[in-house]
């Protein structure tokens, strides 16, 4: 990344324009990635900068050079998992950093974040995120790409909106972004006459060298090349192809296996839970022999808490219809359900219809489970306007109760205004986590 | 008259109720088919391009898009986005091919095209155009993917998709857009048949640069030198696709 040519004090003192472009398959990538995401979704931008010198001369100047920036994304690393490289008071973490790009560091020129249903301007988290980076890959004019998704109230069209900011500026923080295509890069309409010419010298001159473009059919010479150039790099992408595609069937494959590996460790867990209840309440038993009669409810409320649990595990939940009676979980002794029982019911909240849906069927509320409720803070603050996150850390168990729905729009959906989900989208396992949180936080059902 | 009345306003309600029981209650589209449709729409900013939705309806009226197939614009005037009976002919082989490969009943259930710099909302041509397939099919759905769009004041670049199908209020009367939800169905990873879609673009590219240039180079009036211009111009298409 080439440094700054102009004098001044660097960034702020310069006036270069900027011009940003970036490939349409990198940017539909982006999109099918944000869209396999339940959560917000943030990667790295890779590409080239270089400055480009324009010298113009008008009256009153002989002539002044222009500073044009011209920021070119090729491709995009997208993270895995939300928190990766930062954890919730944004300090970025650089090993993790380092263990994330590897050798593609170099390439860095900025970084992106998908978010649904937000306003267009940097959270503050972002903004912290943003000088470290700057610092760390030491790119001094690092870009941030971000992209909005907003919906109709009956999910009938959506809308993706994005803008790159160049935030270590003071001034001309928004930059367009270009996507070439075959439309905008110049090339001139076919000739279909030509301008006529009755000169005799003209006629000979051409002849002769005529022959040097095109061949015996009368076909240009140039054309069959060129052909040939197109062939072999049709054939290439073919190759590639194929190999994407293996690769593809790989990674379905394996997320297959992880996803039942997961069933497995919450069906373990699940009867940890359940043997470790039982011998507390045998204990119980023991002690106090008049609470017999409330052994069997307790059952009652720990199947039916268990249940509601089991799906919080990361991975899509079946069907359910039915939320589980709150009467059930709520009448219950504290000692079960202490921590939970407020959030619980904001879980069930049906999403606000009017700032619209992640745009993709997904059950009710209810299968989110318990787990999650208690690990959404940090990642919902981003969602409010800046200056207001500095208690980032605090303990999120009790700022629960205060949070209002909105917090959930990026994992919860209302089952009530979506179509019914057949079984075979349920079944597929899903890239990100469920919870932007719980992985990083370690899962509250534990 | 009472009779005529009556026996009108049942025609007007069957014909409403027959349309709804068609109408798709939700299109799901899968999003590896998402990103062939965004990277086709992305390819160029100065044509529409289309393509055909090739999946399964399901029992409660739910179009599921498992892949699309991009399709060659025979008439590349602005609007005009009809499908050749071949073209349509060749899609029924191909999700033919797809049941086979997947072992689900599929078939051609839409269409999309693109909308660059314009409006998402579908033209009066277009809603013409969709009612016109709907009479093959009447459950057929149409997308629209608007691209390429720019808020000069906050530079904000928007790309923008919807989902519509043909209604008409009554026999003679103009038709209407009616508003079908469309989801984008998350996927782990990118399915065959979608990536191939994708790599017949650049040769789908190439197929109408040839014929263009062929139309041009039977033009037995020009002279070389624009025979030369028109040969240098010809085939970069294709390759600044691959590129």
């Amino acid at each position: 990344v080439p440094g700054f040519a102009a004098g001044g004090s660097g960034i702020d003192g310069d006036v270069s324009i900027m011009a940003a472009s970036i490939s349409g398959y990198t940017f539909s990538s982006v999109c099918f990635h944000s869209a396999n995401s339940n959560s917000d979704h943030e990667g790295f931008l890779l590409g080239e900068v270089r400055q480009e010198e324009t010298v113009s001369i008008s009256d009153t100047q002989i002539s002044t050079a222009e500073l044009l920036q011209v920021v070119e994304i090729h491709n995009h690393d997208p993270c895995a998992q939300l928190f990766s490289f930062y954890d919730y008071a944004g300090k970025v973490n650089e090993d993790n950093l380092n263990r994330i790009l590897k050798d593609r560091r170099k390439s860095v020129i900025g970084w992106y974040r998908f978010r649904r249903n937000t306003q267009q301007q940097m959270s503050f988290r972002e903004q912290i995120i943003h000088k470290q980076l700057t610092q760390l890959l030491g790119v001094p004019d690092l870009v941030f790409l971000l992209f909005s998704f907003i919906s109709t109230a009956n999910s009938s069209t959506h809308a993706l909106e994005y803008v790159l900011f160049r935030p270590n500026r003071r001034y001309n923080q928004r930059i367009t972004l270009t996507i070439p295509n075959l439309g905008n890069t110049s090339q001139q309409e076919y000739k279909v006459s030509s301008v006529p010419n009755t000169s005799l010298n003209y006629a000979k001159v051409i002849k002769e060298h005529g022959a040097e473009f095109f061949d015996k059919d009368g076909v240009m010479k140039d054309i069959r090349t060129i052909f040939q150039v197109y062939s072999a790099l049709q054939d290439k992408v073919q190759a590639v192809c194929g190999e994407v595609e293996q690769s593809e069937r790989v990674k379905e494959k394996i997320q297959e296996d992880v996803n039942k590996l997961k069933q497995q460790i919450a069906l373990r867990k699940r009867k940890t839970a359940e043997e470790e209840r039982r011998l507390r309440e045998a204990q119980n038993a023991e002690s106090h022999p008049t609470s017999e009669e409330n052994s069997e409810p307790s059952e009652t409320s720990l199947l039916s808490r268990v249940a509601f649990h089991a799906p919080s595990a990361p991975e899509r939940p079946g069907t359910s219809p039915n939320p589980p009676s709150y009467s059930d979980l709520l009448s219950q002794e504290d000692s079960l359900l202490s921590s939970s029982s407020s959030p619980t019911s904001a879980a069930l909240l049906p999403r606000p219809q009017a700032v619209g849906s992640p745009g993709h069927p997904t059950p009710g509320p209810l299968g989110m489970g318990l787990g999650l409720s208690l690990g959404l803070g940090s990642d919902s603050l981003d969602r409010q306007a800046a200056g207001q996150e500095d208690d980032d850390d605090d303990d999120d168990d009790d700022d629960d109760d205060d949070e209002d729905s909105s917090e959930y729009e990026n994992l919860v959906s209302e089952a009530a205004h979506l179509p019914m989900v057949s079984a075979s989208v349920l079944a597929q396992g899903r890239p990100a986590a469920l919870s932007p949180d719980g992985d990083a936080r370690g899962s509250q059902t534990s | 008259d009472w009779l005529c009345s009556q026996t009108l306003l049942h025609a007007g309600a069957e014909r409403e109720m027959k349309q709804l029981i068609m109408q798709r209650s939700a299109v799901h589209l899968e999003s590896d088919a998402f990103l062939v449709c965004m990277n086709h729409a992305l390819s160029t900013e100065k044509e529409e391009v289309m393509g055909l939705c090739i999946g399964e309806v399901e029992i409660n009226r739910i179009v599921h898009i498992h892949s699309v197939i991009i399709l060659r614009r025979s008439d590349k005037r602005k609007d005009r986005v009809e499908i050749s009976p071949e073209q349509l002919s060749a899609a029924s082989t191909e999700a033919e091919r797809l049941a086979d490969m997947t072992g689900k009943p599929m078939r051609v259930v839409g269409w999309y095209h693109s909308h660059p710099h314009i409006t998402v909302w579908p033209s009066h041509v277009d809603v013409r155009t969709q009612a016109m397939y709907q009479m093959l099919d009447q459950g057929f759905v149409g997308l629209i993917f608007s691209c390429f769009i720019e808020d000069k004041n906050t530079k904000t670049g928007r790309v923008l998709y919807t989902c519509f199908q043909s209604v008409q209020a009554q026999k003679g009367s103009e038709y209407e857009r009616v508003e079908i939800p469309v989801h984008v169905v998350p996927r782990d990873a990118i399915g065959k048949v979608c990536l191939e879609s994708a790599v017949e673009l650049p040769r789908i590219l190439c197929q109408e640069e040839q014929d263009t240039y062929r139309k041009i180079h039977n033009l037995s009036h020009l002279d070389p030198i624009t025979k030369i211009h028109n040969g240098s111009n010809r085939p970069n298409r294709p390759i600044r696709v691959l590129g």
